[in-house]
């Protein structure tokens, strides 16, 4: 292996446990801490979801813990309507911000990418910790919403004003909750800018010798794309947060009209309209579900030349072209989460159309995934069980794009459980399971240890079917005109679609409780997995090249030079990015 | 690499009087009546032009290599420029609330 | 020398590939932050102007000793630019003393660029003008557009101020370069330019 020698002492490892574990600048350790977070959060996502479930189904049943939680939103454990929304709204929240956009972003492409574009460190690595941090701090404010006796807001994730601006007089949340609320997601805003600036840096300047942009691994591209997306959609999201925290807390009118009447009582705004907030908000929220699905893109683009043992098709040109240009039409569709709003129906159009065209390059990438399968020799390993059960859900929530797609169509479909259950298939559960993808594929390298293959196997299967479960038929019950938001389906024509709504939950539960197999394989795996080699896949980039789990500064020392690019497959044979040999795949 | 040495002190005075009077000239604009909406885009060209002005000279954009002035001003003006969807629903605004 | 040591000396070409941008890193994050930061502003503009369309009878409240005011403003934050230039190439020369002497000329003028804005809100605080309120009975939209656009320009002039303290402390303590300096100034700049926008736009366009 040829590399340049750099002999060093190196930017020595902090001693002492709080700056080496806590406050640490390291990237693994931060990427580790994201990953924790976003874990944790997931698992609090995920029971707000069975409450959630239970609750529809059986709107009798009692859950104890939520009378003990909060007495005045669930009473002996029945849970009002209201609280029914701030369960929706955190389970909301929690998963889009906490999960979707740490995990796969900033947990894996901080542990990953300095150690793909063979760096010691972020380019920045005290502000990276910094991202860390106030990430956690608005976590905590978020979380800290359900032990207020308020209990959560209650206005959905996206916060809708004028709901959402006019104070606690809109409902039990609406007041010290909504003002948390606003104050994590400012938090979150801050966190994800300073990540996004520091991942576009590091792989501009910190790549090292040889590594051109044309050698770039796919999830590198993925992340340095998709840092770009975050940069300028959380740069809109901040106003419109600060802009709603000043309506709450100032007296300001920027979103609240005049002559609005809640509970009885005549507001003290005039002049604000909720359609700005609307189009502030979903100027944002268009790209984050991009700057969800992109990272998943990557780390399955990684994945499958490892287990397909060939290159994509089309090399890194079409994939990355393709991640490109949904990251740019993901700035000019955000209306078509307003076709029901009052927005100018002539902006419907406007909308509309880009909206399909963005189906093209997502269409795209699925094409090179699929066809790269074509006569290849697949290796069913869990890392390359869930990229392909990526795949399969990203096209099965697509489909249902084209129906949202269009003014005339979601009329009909944007109140029910049909958008439910296209946007968990394309951009929550796909996303997840790439986060698994990427979870089995680097478990190795970040502890040193291997998964256990036949739980991964059980908790995949059990996955994939248990999520067919329930989001189809949220499609279907969604057709059916079953509407979302709604606590319970009790005096209306939704009962007879009540066997699916008991369908659902109870597939629901049990999809749950097949994440705790994961929870105890990554546990147990830590401890009591067999230890893992340096390259326990046979993979080609940097990240394979350094022991595992990696060293303070990556390499040990050594400063690599590259000579190939990630995609250096042919069966069973394959070249490391460092290795001078000839290319044997031509990429 | 910083290349700032193409301008003197001199001419750096020089661009900072011109953007002031361009300031000037946005002044007398503002008190020769004219329709708001010319005002408006006259001022705004105006404050293009002299943001132009300082990114490439005061921040010596000019004198960098060209990537990065096709890093900067495609990424701001393609956000900027977007945000312009707002602006049919402000006119509707106007006809369509209920209350003043 | 291990490898940040190796890139301080120069030897960044040797071992690793070189930044397309051909700038230091810190300098290519101070624009990728620029980029974003023009973004924010540029929301809370694109919602004064949001606001502004959709508001009948908005009210022009800025009588002419105002616009002199502002016109003051920004000869104070554009002669501000020049020094932080000065100051720039003093730190490229070397000569520390001028460096010192540079930047605390332009914290003192943005200090006063400061206390003139603060003068120009008492003024409208005390005429009657807040965040929700219009002391001439029309819409309240300008109190809450000015007060806030302007606001998020005063903390960025106040942040810079503070910043350019540290910078001119750690440049004397030997800690930081003029690379530190330069990036520095790029943000000192950037504030002065999104003025370029906030006083057209926030004063010429509510001048009565």
């Amino acid at each position: 292996m040829a590399e340049t020698q750099v002999h060093a002492a190196h930017h020595a490892p902090s001693q002492g446990f709080i700056r080496k574990y806590v406050f640490s600048v390291d990237h693994k350790i931060i990427g580790i801490q994201y990953l924790t977070l976003s874990m944790v959060s997931a698992f609090i996502g995920m029971a707000l979801s069975w409450a959630m479930r239970i609750h529809l189904a059986y709107p009798d049943f009692r859950i104890p813990i939520l009378g003990w939680l909060s007495p005045n939103g669930a009473p002996n454990g029945l849970m009002t309507p209201e609280y029914y929304l701030s369960l929706m709204t955190m389970h909301g929240t929690i998963m889009a911000f906490f999960v979707l956009t740490a995990a796969p972003f900033a947990g894996f492409g901080n542990f990953v990418l300095p150690i793909q574009v063979g760096a010691a460190d972020m380019a920045f690595p005290r502000l990276n910790m910094s991202s860390f941090w106030v990430t956690f701090v608005g976590f905590l404010l978020a979380a800290a919403t359900f032990f207020i006796p308020d209990g959560p807001p209650l206005s959905g994730w996206t916060a809708y004003a004028p709901l959402s601006a006019v104070g606690s007089v809109a409902g039990p949340g609406q007041g010290l909750g909504q003002t948390l609320w606003v104050l994590s997601i400012a938090m979150f805003c801050v966190a994800s800018l300073m990540g996004a600036l520091n991942f576009i840096v590091t792989t501009l300047d910190m790549r090292t010798k040889g590594l051109t942009l044309s050698r770039l691994p796919l999830s590198t591209w993925a992340w340095f794309i998709d840092a770009w997306v975050s940069l300028l959609a959380f740069a809109v999201l901040l106003p419109c947060g600060l802009l709603l925290a000043l309506d709450r807390l100032g007296g300001t009118s920027f979103f609240i009209p005049g002559g609005l009447v809640f509970n009885d009582q005549l507001q003290p705004h005039s002049g604000g309209s909720p359609l700005l907030f609307q189009h502030l908000f979903w100027f944002f929220g268009h790209p984050e579900v991009y700057i969800i699905i992109l990272p998943a893109f990557g780390i399955v683009s990684h994945i499958f030349p490892t287990f397909i043992r060939k290159p994509l098709v089309g090399g890194w040109k079409v994939i990355t072209f393709a991640e490109i240009a949904v990251g740019t039409l993901s700035f000019v569709v955000w209306g078509h989460h307003m076709f029901v709003s009052g927005m100018s129906p002539f902006m419907a159009m406007v909308f509309s159309v880009p909206t399909l065209f963005i189906t093209i390059p997502s269409v795209i990438a699925v094409l090179v995934w699929v066809f790269s399968l074509y006569g290849a020799n697949i290796r069913f390993d869990t890392p390359m069980l869930y990229s392909l059960g990526f795949v399969s859900l990203f096209i099965t929530g697509g489909i249902g794009g084209f129906f949202l797609a269009q003014p005339s169509t979601d009329s009909y479909l944007h109140a029910t459980s049909f958008v439910v259950g296209h946007f968990h298939f394309t951009m929550g559960l796909s996303a997840i399971f790439a986060t698994f993808a990427g979870f089995y594929y680097w478990y190795p390298k970040i502890f040193g240890r291997t998964m256990n293959e036949k739980l991964g196997k059980l908790h995949f299967w059990l996955s994939f079917v248990g999520v067919y479960c329930v989001f189809i038929t949220l499609h279907l019950t969604g057709f059916a005109g079953s509407v979302r938001r709604y606590s319970a389906f009790v005096d209306d024509f939704m009962i007879p679609l009540m066997p699916a709504q008991r369908f659902m939950t109870i597939s629901a539960l049990l999809l749950g409780a097949a994440q705790f197999i994961f929870l105890f394989n990554a546990i147990w795996s830590r401890f009591k997995g067999p230890k893992s080699s340096d390259n326990p896949w046979g993979a080609t980039t940097l990240e394979w090249a350094t022991t595992s789990p990696p060293p303070f500064d990556n390499f040990g020392g050594r400063q690599l030079t590259v000579y190939h690019g990630p995609m250096e497959y042919d069966d069973e044979a394959s070249v490391m990015q460092t290795s001078p040999e000839a290319s044997i795949a031509g990429t | 690499m910083s290349s700032n040495r193409e301008l003197t002190m001199s001419s750096y005075v020089g661009i900072g009087v011109g953007l002031m009077l361009i300031v000037c000239v946005e002044v007398i604009f503002t008190y020769q009546h004219m329709a708001p909406h010319t005002l408006l885009f006259a001022l705004l060209c105006l404050a293009c032009l002299e943001a132009y002005v300082g990114v490439m000279y005061l921040m010596h954009v000019k004198y960098e290599r060209p990537i990065l002035f096709w890093t900067i001003f495609p990424a701001t003006l393609f956000v900027l420029g977007f945000l312009c969807y707002l602006f049919p629903d402000a006119f509707r605004m106007l006809n369509m609330r209920l209350m003043k | 020398m291990s490898q940040i040591e190796l890139m301080v000396a120069g030897g960044h070409e040797v071992i690793m590939e070189a930044s397309p941008y051909g700038i230091e890193k810190k300098k290519l994050g101070m624009w990728i932050f620029i980029v974003s930061d023009a973004c924010t502003f540029g929301a809370f503009l694109f919602a004064y102007g949001y606001m502004r369309i959709g508001t009948v009878a908005w009210g022009t409240p800025f009588g002419f000793s105002s616009i002199l005011n502002g016109m003051i403003m920004t000869a104070v934050l554009l002669s501000s630019s020049l020094t932080m230039l000065a100051a720039v190439r003093a730190a490229q020369a070397d000569d520390g003393a001028a460096v010192k002497k540079w930047l605390g000329a332009t914290m003192l003028l943005g200090a006063i660029f400061a206390a003139l804005h603060l003068r120009e809100w008492f003024n409208l605080i005390s005429e009657g003008w807040r965040l929700f309120a219009n002391p001439t009975g029309g819409p309240a939209q300008f109190g809450a557009t000015f007060f806030s656009v302007t606001g998020l320009h005063l903390t960025h002039v106040i942040t810079g101020v503070i910043a350019l303290g540290f910078v001119a402390r750690g440049y004397k303590q030997g800690r930081y370069d003029q690379s530190h300096v330069e990036t520095a100034g790029l943000y000192w700049h950037f504030v002065d330019l999104v003025w370029m926008f906030v006083f057209p736009l926030m004063y010429l366009m509510n001048a009565h």
